[in-house]
């Protein structure tokens, strides 16, 4: 087997007389001089000088010549341009080579990363703003732009030159931007896929900046992807909690009966029922309403039987009320109206036996000497009425509430990263472009 | 069958393959040898190839469309811009192709008759006319753009080839391309027309193997 190819061809720079590495030999056409930025023709085995400079070279982030690996395959830098739209706006732009794989660009604009390639097809026109690759679409973002070269540094498979202009065109999608340069000669097309921070920390070691304002036009909204899940299982917890609310929910069904209280306040008994409850486990919701109390209360013991099981479920109530005369005026508290509830009731078909006891309330500031509520003039009596449960409606607002909340939170911050981005675009919607068009 | 002959200039063993591949350059004293029913004949020296990190070599096997093949010859051109390889591959049916390599990208080439060819635009290049890049073609049923059109001189050459490739030979090349990574190139030389038609391929799917080594780089993967 063949030793291997040696991988750099060494030249002197007929300028400075620097040692000059040329790193893709065969393929490169120009190579500015490392040490004084004199772009040289190599073309031939003569070296030609095309343009003399004697600047210093500048520092780069990422020194030509530097290695990193990015997406499993290794790139050396080879060559870097520092481009501009007439002078502002300036990026920056580095060649990358692998001799079995070619060449790459990595992008730098406003601090983001991004890894471009030479496209082999034309895109596809899909509508007047949109282009598409296989079944990526991407949507206009730039228009009639300009780019020009604004420093050299290193080797490139094509002449350089600094001044040189093409005409740019930009498309974007979420994490992808598509670019078309041409020049007189000819139309050429780019793929540029936006690299996260921690991939070019990895591959070059630099430090891209923690955050970009305005976004650039192709990095997808950090929010988004956050939002899409946040829906999706807010989605899932709300369709469960109406599931919830059906399986053991559910109206329609309601016992009633009206039961007179004694006077004497010894305790009474009545019984409810049969009442059939369907659902496989449901709430039970028990009320009692008594019209006439006042200054007295009704103690009220429910017992749930299963008629087959003489399972039980049981439940305390109580109605209160009392009302009279102070320095301020007439007074009354409490209620004449008592619900309570046994939950997770199973099928089955039940009873309802209601135990009630009435009471007076001695101290009524009231001077009468008559039994109070209580008296049979007043034909005390509680109304009790029996309701197959529900999953209560504010229940489900406050679940419903408390999942949409961080999800409105995302939106909002969703929303104003997407304006931010898209107002950098020739295509903004909103029509402060006047601002960004300097 | 191989046909194995002595160099008349330095007596080298050299290799015919194909009756289709009537040149060889001998591999050790560079001479350009041309066989016919008379015998090897020498007709000039090629120039020595420039250094080039390309990952393709003569002896590279790999393939194409199903069908394996052997890199075996090489020619180097350049234009005023730069300069490229185009590979020769004897595929195992006895046909072959080419491998254009250029700024690091891959154009696999089949000649084809340019007599077969019913576009009037390019009878007009082939006629002498200048082709103006941009302007539309089509070929069969494919839209082509003319994507490139210039004078390529031959710089050198290796291997075996269906032609004689000598140092200063000058054509008038035009580069097509179509919306979906199809290619094909027109060559003018004089009066003779010559046209290649192809597509856009990636190394990785020729499935080489026998790639060069070249110094402080890891083979890909595919070809590890």
């Amino acid at each position: 087997m063949a030793p291997p190819a040696p991988a750099a061809r060494a030249l002197t720079c007929p300028a400075c007389g620097g040692g000059v590495e040329l790193r893709a030999a065969g393929y490169t056409v120009h190579v500015a001089c490392q040490y004084c930025g004199s772009i040289l023709d190599v073309t031939d085995p003569q070296v030609k000088l095309v343009t003399q400079y004697h600047h210093q070279a500048a520092q780069l982030e990422i020194p030509l010549g530097t290695r990193g690996a990015l997406r499993g395959v290794e790139w050396e830098a080879i060559g870097y341009l520092r481009r501009s739209e007439n002078g502002t706006y300036g990026w920056e732009e580095y060649l990358l080579f692998n001799p079995y794989h070619g060449y790459r660009w990595l992008v730098k604009v406003r601090g983001g990363w991004s890894l471009g390639e030479a496209l082999t097809v034309t895109p596809d026109w899909i509508s007047y703003d949109t282009l598409a690759i296989g079944p990526e679409a991407y949507s206009h973002f730039f228009a009639d732009g300009e780019a020009q070269v604004d420093y050299v540094l290193g080797e490139f498979y094509w002449r350089v030159a600094v001044g040189e202009r093409v005409k740019t065109g930009d498309w974007v999608r979420p994490g992808a931007m598509l670019s078309r340069e041409e020049n007189a000669q000819e139309v050429s097309w780019t793929r540029n896929e936006l690299l996260p921070a921690k991939e070019m920390r990895k591959a070059f070691g630099v430090e891209p900046p923690r955050k970009i304002w305005p976004p650039l036009p192709h990095q997808p909204s950090p929010y988004g992807a956050w939002l899409k899940t946040g829906l999706a299982i807010g989605a899932a917890a709300f369709a469960f909690l109406l599931v919830m609310a059906v399986l053991f929910g559910g109206t329609g069904w309601s016992a009633a009966g009206s039961f007179p209280i004694a006077a004497d306040g010894r305790e009474q008994s009545a019984t409810l029922g049969p009442v059939t409850l369907t659902n496989r486990y449901q709430k039970v919701e028990l009320r009692a309403e008594v019209p006439r109390l006042e200054n007295g209360w009704l103690d009220i013991d429910y017992r749930l039987v299963d008629r087959a099981t003489q399972q039980a479920y049981e439940a305390y109530g109580a109605a209160e009320r009392y009302s009279g005369y102070d320095s301020d005026g007439a007074w009354n508290e409490g209620s004449r109206r008592s619900t309570v509830s046994i939950a997770s009731v199973p099928a089955g078909s039940y009873d309802l036996i209601v135990d009630y006891k009435g009471n007076r309330w001695s101290g009524a500031s009231s001077s009468s000497s008559d039994s109070g509520w209580m008296d049979a003039g007043n034909q005390p009596e509680v109304q009790v009425e029996m309701r197959q449960g529900r999953i209560y409606g504010s229940n489900l607002f406050i679940a419903l509430l408390l999942i949409a909340l961080p999800l409105l939170f995302a939106l909002i911050a969703h929303a104003t990263f997407e304006t931010a981005r898209k107002n950098e675009s020739d295509f903004a919607s909103t029509g402060d472009d006047d601002e960004d068009d300097e | 069958m191989s046909l194995h002959l002595p160099c008349p200039n330095c007596g080298a063993d050299v290799v015919f393959r194909s009756p289709a591949l009537p040149n060889r350059v001998c591999d050790y004293c560079r001479s350009m040898l041309v066989r016919s029913d008379a015998g090897v004949a020498r007709v000039g020296e090629v120039a020595a190839l420039p250094f080039d990190v390309s990952p393709v070599q003569i002896g590279m096997r790999g393939s194409a469309d199903g069908k394996g093949f052997e890199v075996i010859g090489r020619v180097r051109w350049a234009w005023t811009d730069g300069s490229w390889n185009e590979w020769l591959l004897l595929f195992e049916d006895g046909s072959n192709a080419w491998l254009g390599e250029a700024m690091g990208q891959f154009m696999l080439l089949w000649e084809r008759p340019f007599a077969k060819i019913r576009s009037r635009y390019l009878r007009d290049i082939a006629g002498g006319r200048d082709a103006i890049v941009g302007n539309e073609v089509q070929i069969d049923n494919e839209k082509m753009v003319i994507a490139d059109a210039r004078e390529v001189v031959c710089i050198a050459a290796e291997g075996e080839l269906p032609f004689t490739a000598m140092p200063d030979w000058r054509l008038y090349s035009v580069d097509l391309r179509g919306r979906q990574g199809e290619c094909a190139t027109l060559q003018r030389d004089g009066a003779e027309a010559s046209f290649y038609q192809g597509r856009y391929v990636t190394l990785a799917e020729l499935a080489p193997r026998g790639l060069r080594a070249i110094e402080g780089w890891a083979l890909p993967a595919y070809a590890a």
